[in-house]
Parts: structure tokens; C-alpha cells; sequence
């Protein structure tokens, strides 16, 4: 007998799959959707996934119907319960059965918390590469206008990249590792780097031999190389970098990619003071350090446009974003602070709908900018507003 | 009203500080303190606080309507709760109380005006004299204004003159305090400064622990660990680090009859300062088998704290906050939806129980104004706040001491409702166990003035002694 999983939520990837394709960047000009059938389709295949993880997912099934919700109420994707990002910390909120489950991402933040973990079999993978690579590829591989692509990518040749990370095998739980992993196998250059490792307490640390190596090796070679990391990651790189007066002049078109991130550690540095660092001691100028947006608790993930004023972050089409107001769910107006809720098609596995616990200011176009991110609204009592001592 | 610019706070966030500004403050105001404050009889320092705090009772008093209107944006409470919260403190400073602290805390109300004696210390022929640090250092916090305002009464006893760094939101009402004390006495006013800067400012913050004789810190432990780190090795830090509190009903409490006093104590232990204070419960421990259920009461404390919304509305919470409410109101509702069984981790992981918890969940609608999560797991857990309480069942007190175990080391408060018998052999336990103070129900945010802050003296901790022995 078939589960029901194999039943909807399966049944309805190769059609996301086919919208994202069609609402791409990289889509072909005849291929591609209007707007108005895009905004359509999009409607109608969030309804159809709700239908489907809701007759799949039990937990999520359960508290939908304890709010007197179920598909037949939905009239628009907004109207999707969101699934606070804090519940995938105590609930499997998967459609997949216990034995299909190949492989779980973990959140990061503390370890003395438990992690939220977001399930995948191969079929949700293959999604989660449809959704990351055109996104990515758009975005930081310089397809966008402003960027000339040819600056980094020389004909015939790939980008070589630099993840600060450890690699894939190395931390099998991080959706972040996995899209680099994705994209360095896709795009990469073979002579591309995972210059991380695992501490003795298993936090993330940067091997600054093979990191400062790798970056040498470029530019030697004045080739552009194309830099991924968390924002410790960064830090820690940087502090050596600090530490030796070691300052490097990457070759031109060299970039950055960093997702914020600090795992639960004590040291913050805020973005503009790490940006200016990197441009310090790597030579790379402000318009070419891009930031990411992403959780494990999603498959697609938003950029920002590198060098604004105001860094505005952007999903990709099959991914919507609403900054709301926490007390009645509904939209903020522009300009006015929220929390962010994402509907993300290409979360099949798991809850279409997931409330992030992160400030962000909405714009018109459906973009946000990000005012900060909760990596642990696990509030403290007495110190919640006590912090600046 | 105008405030006169009295102090750097006064000048408003434009205000450029440098080290040097801050020595030249600390060495004003030191100066000040010499040549007025130390030379002050105690009796008179009391009058003058007694009556700046009665005059602040005042509803028309002038401090007091800016501090209700304006404390809402500056500390996030609602007039009713601010007014509330205020009155509760202001009325405990009493020249009577005062004096009784000075007493309490160092044996004789002289003591901080020259050399005076206890019984102990005539017989063996000494007299001492307590002499307060020159200047005081007061790093605030800013989830509420009455520790800071204590702070300010304590310095005035000690005669120092006082530095207070404060939060960048939550300092307005001290601030005010301060210059209503500067109208009736302006030598007094001259001792004081307030001053803000963010946090990354370590070099204000050094400039300003080089001057302090004596330093104390309130906030969260890594600030408090941050401050200590830089503390110049001779300087006394006295610190208030971050509490926890909580409340026990003993069974024998929950009748029919009592329910409706019980159910309004508690709501009033919520919505006091909206739950933010180290004194506000957390988690309210209901012993089970009484006439009333754990769950009838936890119903009935709902209704109260939706009827004190409308009296006393929790006011606007950042969306931040607000999300957190929502984030763990959702996780109680999918519990609850999904009810005992194979999904719910926390229960796999638990070894003390294994029968399933229940949980029921009351709340506000279209708000997040009120939550009562009724949660049969006893394991002490951390409220959101903002009037989001625990109702745990449990058998009895041990059983609380033992799931409560992780915050042992933070506990502040215990609020015990029993019969005086039991509640006497309780509050042994309790203060064996580590809890600095046990108040009935309905007073968890309204401390004595002469309570030992987080069981230490507050004044004493503040003065270094002279001991005079005679030939």
C-alpha cells in the first residue's frame, strides 16, 4: 500500500521541479512564465502541496486541524499555517516514513539545545539542488548585471572555490555544507577547497594552512577565486589574518559569500565591521561581498545585492516572503519591521510554510532586509532586555 | 515639563562622550560629594528620600505623570502596570524603613555618621563608624527601573556620589527620580551623573571603573562577567546577576472557597512589571490532589489575567518578543494536538516519567497578551515572560526541588501558598535548598525595602568599616 507521501507530496515534486525551472533566471525566454502565470502557479501549487504534506506530515496535520484549519479553508498561500522554526527542535514535521528518511539536517545554534532537524529522502534532495543552484548561480556566480560575469568565469574554466567550512563528510547534518557541496560539485573548479575542520568540541574551525594556501595558489595564478563561509568562519580567518599583518590582494573579480552564522559563539562582529575586514585584508571590494540567507528548516534560500545601502534579501520566485506582525499574522506595511515567514514550494518533504523567529523589514517587491537574525529565541528571563549592562 | 540639563543622559543620544568627559563627570561629581554629601547627618538624607518618594505618590506630581507617560516608549510597560510597579516601591521608602535598614544592615541607625556601638561591641570596648565608597558605580540593567532606583536610595545612605551607566532603554524613570531629588536638594543632585553609550564603548567603561571605588553591576551574567574581567583589582564589585523565581501551592490551598483569592494573587505575581523582574515567576508548582485540580485553577487564572488585560493591558511588545511567545505558544498547540505518543521527543528522552505529559494551553486571542500553559512534565522551565506562565502538577515540594535542580544556583524568589504549619517546615526546606527569599503569593514583585537583595545585605555590602577599640 502506498503511504500518504508517496501518494501527494511525491506526486507533486516533478511539477515544482518543472516551476522552478520555468521561473528561473537561467530559464529560456520562451520557456519561461509571465508573471501573472507564475504568481498563478505558484498559488495553485502551494494549496496542492499544503493538501498534500497536511495528509501526510501527522504532527503538522494535528495542529492544523486544532486551529480549524485544513486545505479546504485555504483560499491563498497565505492562509498556510506556518510552522514556527522552533517546533522542528521537538517534532518530526516530515511527510517522509521513518524508514525513508536518508538524511536529516540539523539547525545550528547552541549544542546545549537540541537542533531542529528538517528531513530528506533522495527525491526532496534532488528539489533542494533544483531550488539552490539557479538561485545561486544568478546571484553569486555574477549572472546579475551589475556583475560581469566573465570576470570570474573565464571560458572553459570553472570558478575555483574557497568554503571556509569543513566538508561534507566531515558534518553530514548541515544543509549549509550540503548547497556548498552541491554547488562546488556543479561549478566548481577541481582544485576547489573545504578548508574547515571540527574542533575537539566539535564546533566548526578554519585550517588556516590550507585556507591561506588555497588563496596564495590563486593569486599566484591571478585567478579570481570565489570565497564561502559562515560569518565566524570569516572571523576566525580574519583574526589570523589580524594576528600575522597578513594582508592579501585577491586577484580582480574574487568574491565573497557569507551567511551570517555564529553558532552559538560569544564573539559577534557586526556585518559592516566584517565586511570592512575582509575588504582590508583580501583586497575585496565591498560590491563583491554577497550575503545569504538560509536555514536547514528550508530548501531555497535568499541573496542580497552586494554593495547597497540597504542590503535587501531576495528568494527566488518559488520561494515567497512575508514579513508579518507576530500578534495577528498579518503583513506588516512596507518599511515597517516583522518577522519573517517563508512559503518555500520547494520544501516538499517537510511544512511548505515555516515562521522564522528573524526581524526583517519588508520593501514592496517582496524583498526584506534583515535586522537580525534569532539564533536562539530561547528568552532568558531577567537578561531578555537586561543585555547592555 | 523641561527637564534642566543636569546630566550627560539629559543631552540626549547625539551626545559625544570621550574618556576624558567621563574623569572630568567622576571627578565633579566626587568633588560635589565632598564638599555637601559627606558632610550630611543621616536623619536629614532620610527625610529627603522619604519625602521625594512621597511626593512621587502624588498623582499630580509632575515626575510622576512624565514617568507614566513617557515610561511606556522608554520601558516598554503600560501606565497601569508602570503606576502599579512604582507605587509598590515608592511606598516602602518610609524614614521609618529606612532607618530600619540602616539598622538592620549595620546594627545602629548612626552608624553611617560617626562611631556608635552594639551591645557586643561596647562590652569589648569597641565602637565603629561605616563609611560609604566616594564613589559609587551603578552599571544598570533596563528591564525594569526599581533596582536602579534602590541603588540610587542605597548610595544616598552611603553618602557616595554616584555614576550610573545606563541601559540605552529603560533608564528614563531613575533619570527623572534623580532630578526630583536635584529640585528639593540641588547639592544632592550635583553627586549624581547618568550617562549612556553602547556597549562596544569599552574605553568609557574602563575610563569610568579607573574612577569607581566601589562598582555594582545588575544584567546578565556574561555582561556582569564582562565588567568583572576589567574591574581594577582594588575596587569592590557587588553584583546582581540573573534570577530565577518561582511559586508553590500547596494542596491544601486549592478549595472552592480560596480559589478566587488564590487565582488573583497569582495573576497579580504575572502581571506585575509584565513578569520581567528576577522576582516573577516563572512557573507557578500546583500540588495536585487538592479540592480544585491543578487544571481548574490553571482555567481560573486564565479568566483573571484576561480580566486584568483589560485593566491593565501588557501594552505593545517588539515583534521579536511577540515571536517568541507565538514560537512557544505553537509548540504547546502541536503538543497538545498531537497528544501522547511516538513523536514527541522530550518524552522518549525522559527518564524520570514514564507516563505521558499532557499538556492544555489557554491564551489571548489575536494577541499575545496573556499564555497559561498547563505542562504535566514538572521540569522546571524558563517563561518567554510578558505574562506567559507554567502550571506544573506535582505531588510535592521535593519533587519540585528536584526537577527545578538545573536553576538552583539562580533562584531568587520562592512564593509559597500553605497552611502555616506546612508552610513553615516548607520554607526550611526551601531556604536549605538555596532560596534567597519566600514571600506569600500576590507579593512576589513587591519586596520589603529591607529585603537582603538576592540574600545578601544590600547596604552592608556597600561600606567599609572603622573599628575604634578604647585603652
Amino acid at each position: 500500500m502506498l503511504d500518504p507521501h508517496s501518494l501527494g507530496t511525491r506526486r507533486l515534486a516533478p511539477a515544482i521541479v518543472e516551476y522552478i525551472h520555468r521561473t528561473s533566471p537561467a530559464a529560456a525566454p520562451a520557456h519561461r512564465l509571465t508573471a501573472e502565470a507564475a504568481d498563478a502557479q505558484f498559488e495553485q501549487l502551494a494549496r496542492e502541496l499544503f493538501a498534500a504534506q497536511f495528509a501526510a506530515n501527522p504532527p503538522y496535520q494535528a495542529w492544523c486541524r486544532s486551529r480549524g484549519v485544513d486545505p479546504t479553508r485555504i483560499r491563498s498561500w497565505r492562509d498556510i499555517p506556518a510552522v514556527p522554526t522552533a517546533a522542528f527542535k521537538e517534532f518530526d514535521l516530515t511527510c517522509l516514513p521513518p524508514a525513508g528518511r536518508t538524511r536529516v539536517f540539523h539547525s545550528s545554534g547552541t549544542t546545549a539545545q537540541r537542533p531542529g532537524r528538517n528531513f530528506h529522502d533522495a527525491e526532496s534532495l534532488s528539489v533542494y539542488e533544483a531550488s539552490l543552484r539557479p538561485w545561486f548561480v544568478a546571484h553569486v556566480l555574477g549572472e546579475l548585471p551589475e556583475l560581469e560575469a566573465e570576470e570570474l568565469l573565464a571560458p572553459g574554466q570553472d570558478p575555483a572555490f574557497l568554503s571556509l567550512t569543513p566538508p561534507a563528510e566531515a558534518v553530514p547534518h548541515s544543509s549549509l555544507v550540503y548547497m556548498f557541496d552541491t554547488i562546488v560539485r556543479h561549478h566548481g573548479a577541481r582544485d576547489s577547497v573545504f578548508a574547515g575542520r571540527l574542533d575537539a568540541g566539535g564546533g566548526w574551525e578554519v585550517d588556516h594552512d590550507r585556507a591561506l594556501f588555497a588563496l596564495r595558489k590563486s593569486m599566484c595564478a591571478n585567478r579570481p577565486i570565489l570565497l564561502l563561509g559562515t560569518a565566524f568562519n570569516f572571523v576566525q580567518l580574519l583574526d589570523h589574518f589580524a594576528a600575522g599583518n597578513i594582508r592579501y590582494r585577491l586577484a580582480e573579480g574574487s568574491r565573497v559569500l557569507e551567511t551570517g552564522g555564529y553558532k552559538g559563539r560569544t564573539r559577534v562582529v557586526p556585518k559592516a565591521e566584517l565586511h570592512a575586514l575582509i575588504t582590508r585584508h583580501l583586497g575585496i571590494s565591498p560590491r563583491r561581498i554577497g550575503c545569504e540567507y538560509g536555514m536547514c528548516e528550508l530548501a531555497s534560500q535568499a541573496y542580497d545585492d552586494p554593495g547597497a545601502d540597504h542590503r535587501r534579501f531576495h528568494f527566488p520566485p518559488w520561494a515567497r516572503a512575508r514579513v508579518i506582525y507576530p500578534e495577528t499574522g498579518a503583513d506588516v506595511p512596507d518599511g515597517q519591521p516583522g518577522l519573517i515567514q517563508i512559503c518555500d514550494l520547494a520544501n516538499v518533504a517537510s511544512v511548505v510554510a515555516v515562521q522564522t523567529g528573524d526581524l526583517g523589514v519588508r520593501s514592496g517587491d517582496g524583498s526584506f532586509e534583515l535586522l537580525g537574525r534569532a539564533e536562539a529565541v530561547e528568552p532568558k528571563g531577567c537578561s531578555l532586555n537586561s543585555a547592555d549592562v | 515639563m523641561t527637564l534642566p540639563n543636569l546630566y550627560l543622559a539629559d543631552l540626549g543620544p547625539g551626545l559625544e562622550l570621550s574618556p576624558s568627559t567621563l574623569h572630568e563627570a567622576a571627578y565633579a561629581i566626587r568633588r560635589n560629594r565632598e564638599q555637601w554629601l559627606r558632610r550630611q547627618r543621616t536623619r536629614t538624607l532620610v527625610e529627603l528620600l522619604a519625602y521625594a518618594a512621597d511626593r512621587w505618590r502624588d498623582p499630580q506630581n509632575s515626575f510622576r505623570l512624565r514617568a507614566l507617560s513617557e515610561g511606556a516608549a522608554d520601558a516598554g510597560f503600560g501606565p497601569a502596570t508602570l503606576a502599579r510597579g512604582l507605587d509598590a516601591f515608592l511606598a516602602s521608602v518610609t524614614a521609618e524603613n529606612l532607618e530600619g535598614l540602616i539598622v538592620q544592615d549595620l546594627g545602629d541607625a548612626k552608624r553611617l555618621d560617626g562611631f556608635a556601638g552594639t551591645m557586643p561591641e561596647l562590652r569589648t570596648g569597641r565602637t565603629s563608624f561605616a563609611r560609604g565608597p566616594e564613589l559609587l558605580v551603578h552599571f544598570c540593567a533596563g528591564n525594569l527601573p526599581t533596582p536602579t532606583l534602590m541603588n540610587l536610595v542605597l548610595g544616598v545612605l552611603t553618602k557616595s556620589a554616584q555614576f550610573f551607566k545606563l541601559p540605552t532603554r529603560g533608564g528614563l524613570i531613575p533619570r527623572l527620580f534623580a532630578h526630583s531629588l536635584a529640585e528639593l536638594e540641588p547639592k544632592l543632585g550635583a553627586c549624581l551623573e547618568f550617562a549612556t553609550w553602547p556597549r562596544e564603548r569599552l574605553d568609557l567603561e574602563d575610563a569610568l571603573l579607573a574612577n569607581a571605588d566601589c562598582v555594582t553591576a545588575t544584567g546578565s551574567d556574561e555582561r556582569i562577567q564582562a565588567v568583572r574581567q576589567r574591574m581594577p583589582v582594588r575596587t569592590r564589585l557587588v553584583i546582581y546577576g540573573h534570577r530565577v523565581s518561582f511559586a508553590y501551592i500547596a494542596s491544601e490551598m486549592l478549595t472552592l472557597y480560596g480559589l478566587k483569592r488564590l487565582v488573583a494573587d497569582a495573576a497579580a505575581d504575572i502581571v506585575a512589571w509584565n513578569q520581567l523582574g528576577c522576582l516573577s515567576p516563572h512557573v507557578i508548582y500546583v500540588q495536585d490532589q487538592g479540592v480544585v485540580s491543578p487544571e481548574g485553577f490553571a482555567s481560573a487564572l486564565a479568566d483573571e489575567l484576561a480580566r486584568l488585560e483589560k485593566l491593565e493591558p501588557r501594552g505593545e511588545l517588539s515583534p521579536t518578543e511577540a515571536g517568541a511567545i507565538l514560537s512557544a505558544r505553537t509548540v504547546y498547540e502541536m503538543r497538545r494536538a498531537v497528544g501522547p505518543g511516538p513523536l514527541d521527543l522530550a518524552r522518549q528522552e525522559s527518564v524520570f516519567f514514564e507516563s505521558a505529559h499532557t499538556v492544555h494551553l489557554w491564551q489571548s486571542e489575536e494577541s499575545t497578551a496573556w499564555t497559561v500553559v498547563l505542562d504535566t512534565d514538572p521540569t522546571f522551565k524558563h517563561s518567554c515572560l510578558q505574562r506567559f506562565i507554567y502550571i506544573k502538577p506535582v505531588k510535592q515540594l521535593a519533587a519540585v526541588l528536584r526537577f527545578a535542580e538545573p536553576i538552583r544556583s539562580q533562584l531568587s524568589t520562592v512564593a509559597l501558598a500553605a497552611q502555616e504549619d506546612i508552610g513553615a517546615a516548607h520554607a526550611l526546606e526551601l531556604a536549605r535548598w538555596g532560596a534567597t527569599r519566600i514571600c506569600p503569593l500576590g507579593r512576589m514583585q513587591a519586596p520589603p525595602l529591607l529585603w537582603r537583595h538576592d540574600g545578601r545585605p544590600a547596604l552592608g555590602d556597600l561600606v567599609t568599616w572603622t573599628d575604634l577599640e578604647s585603652c
